[in-house]
């Protein structure tokens, strides 16, 4: 499917000032200055490393809702220039847009809801490298152009193209940081486990996942020489009432290890998927607290025959929590509950985008 | 100087909206509860003072979770039981 090659429309000039006001008057933009997106700009951007001469600029890669915008390489150029990527991030950005339309991303509701939920894009692989992705010190940010810029694009698509502008398309209640931009990259290099996307299915040089969350939740452990004991408290931050994983038992987790907690657990002889199932077993609530701090309650069916004084994890499959490496020296993790009605999804970035 | 509008353009829509019957006396209204206790109460409340003033006849339908769309089988009752639809979201 294409689409037409969009619509032009007239500026004064191309200060960073004047392009903010005009944009701002037509209710586009997050707030923040951005680059004007030239004829110039936008073909720059579409030939970049990685995007293929042949491909059809205006073949749609996805229809985005609320507002059914079609999501075209050309018009995810267009964000992307106005965000301040450079044209090597646009490949990224366009796997993370297939990945954002899949239907157990369920972007309808995450757009819609109240809750301040936003995508966290993780860039795997090849990519990250090539791009200049921060995956070590301060890899969820400031400082680093491909994080910040491609975070923000997305975000821009979604203000842009799927309509998710605060009130008529963005219900959510306190907005959040993460909505301006939430991009790290996998750190490879110090994963004692090898990729992420790897261990998701995806065997390709480069890949990406989107997940829908929270912003993260810090988990800090300086003294533990034991895994347990780091991951004792990872499972405390995964247990709050307040996160909708409490009442949403498909939510999933995104367990995002400093390369120091990921060695201790490995240097003990702990796989990923040994930590998620630990993880299973400790972030645990009593039943019957559960059914008193919800009316609603979406649970799978085994967890509806549970008496008030079982335990019971706060999701309902370890394969729900997902382990992955980032960021440099230092004892901190985080946990990035989930939204709830929603599935990650991991997806190669492809030649070409 | 000439930039492009970020918004492009925009897909068919999935579906439309039928027209309004002029007059509900007579009609079956269906009310499409996305099951959040406050959408209930007031969907509810709602429901019940459109059939003391109009005379319709309220059916109450649940979808069982609010964060996602009705499924078809919720549909296919609307269609079959109702002529009107009340619906809400959020909170």
């Amino acid at each position: 499917m294409t689409a037409n090659a969009g619509a032009m429309i007239e500026i004064e000039n191309d200060e960073p000032g004047a392009v903010l006001d005009a944009f701002a008057a037509r209710g586009w933009g997050d707030g923040l200055p951005m680059v004007a997106p030239t004829e110039e700009r936008v073909v720059a951007m579409l030939a970049g490393p990685g995007s293929p001469a042949d491909a059809d600029p205006d073949e749609v890669i996805a229809v985005l809702p609320p507002r059914s915008g079609q999501a075209t390489r050309r018009m995810i150029a267009v964000n992307a220039v106005m965000a301040g990527c450079a044209p090597d991030h646009l490949p990224v950005l366009i796997a993370a847009v297939r990945a954002l339309a899949a239907p157990e991303m369920n972007l309808r509701g995450v757009n819609a809801t109240t809750h301040p939920v936003a995508p966290l894009l993780i860039v795997h692989g090849q990519a990250a490298v090539d791009g200049g992705y921060n995956a070590g010190l301060g890899a969820f940010g400031p400082g680093n152009r491909a994080n910040a810029t491609t975070g923000r694009a997305l975000r821009l698509i979604l203000l842009h193209l799927a309509g998710a502008t605060p009130g008529p398309g963005d219900a959510s209640t306190q907005g959040g940081p993460a909505k301006y931009s939430f991009c790290v990259a996998e750190n490879l290099a110090e994963s004692p486990w090898g990729s992420y996307a790897r261990d998701a299915g995806v065997d390709a040089a480069s890949a990406v996942t989107v997940h829908c969350g929270e912003a993260p939740h810090n988990v800090h452990d300086m003294e533990s020489d034991d895994p347990a004991a780091v991951l004792d408290k990872v499972a405390s931050a995964m247990t709050s009432w307040g996160q909708n994983n409490a009442p949403i038992s498909q939510g999933e987790y995104f367990v995002a290890l400093c390369p120091e907690h990921a060695a201790l657990c490995a240097d003990a002889g702990w796989s990923r998927d040994h930590v998620a199932s630990y993880l299973f077993n400790k972030a645990t609530v009593r039943v019957g607290d559960a059914r008193t701090a919800f009316d609603l309650l979406a649970w799978s069916p085994w967890q509806q025959r549970l008496g008030d004084d079982d335990r019971m994890s706060m999701t309902e499959h370890p394969r729900n929590i997902k382990v992955f490496v980032t960021g440099g020296a230092g004892k901190h993790s985080s946990v990035i509950p989930s939204w709830g009605m929603t599935k990650s999804v991991t997806i190669p970035i492809e030649a070409g985008g | 100087m000439q930039v492009y509008d970020p918004t492009g353009a925009v897909g068919p829509p999935a579906s439309e909206r039928a027209g309004s019957p002029a007059v509900l006396a007579g009609k079956r209204i269906g009310i499409l509860d996305n099951t959040k206790p406050n959408a209930g109460l007031l969907l509810d409340r709602i429901a019940h003072r459109l059939a003391e003033r109009t005379g319709a006849e309220v059916t109450v339908v649940e979808k069982k979770n609010a964060a996602l769309a009705a499924p078809d089988q919720v549909l296919g009752r609307l269609i079959d039981e109702v002529d009107l639809v009340l619906t809400g979201s959020a909170d």
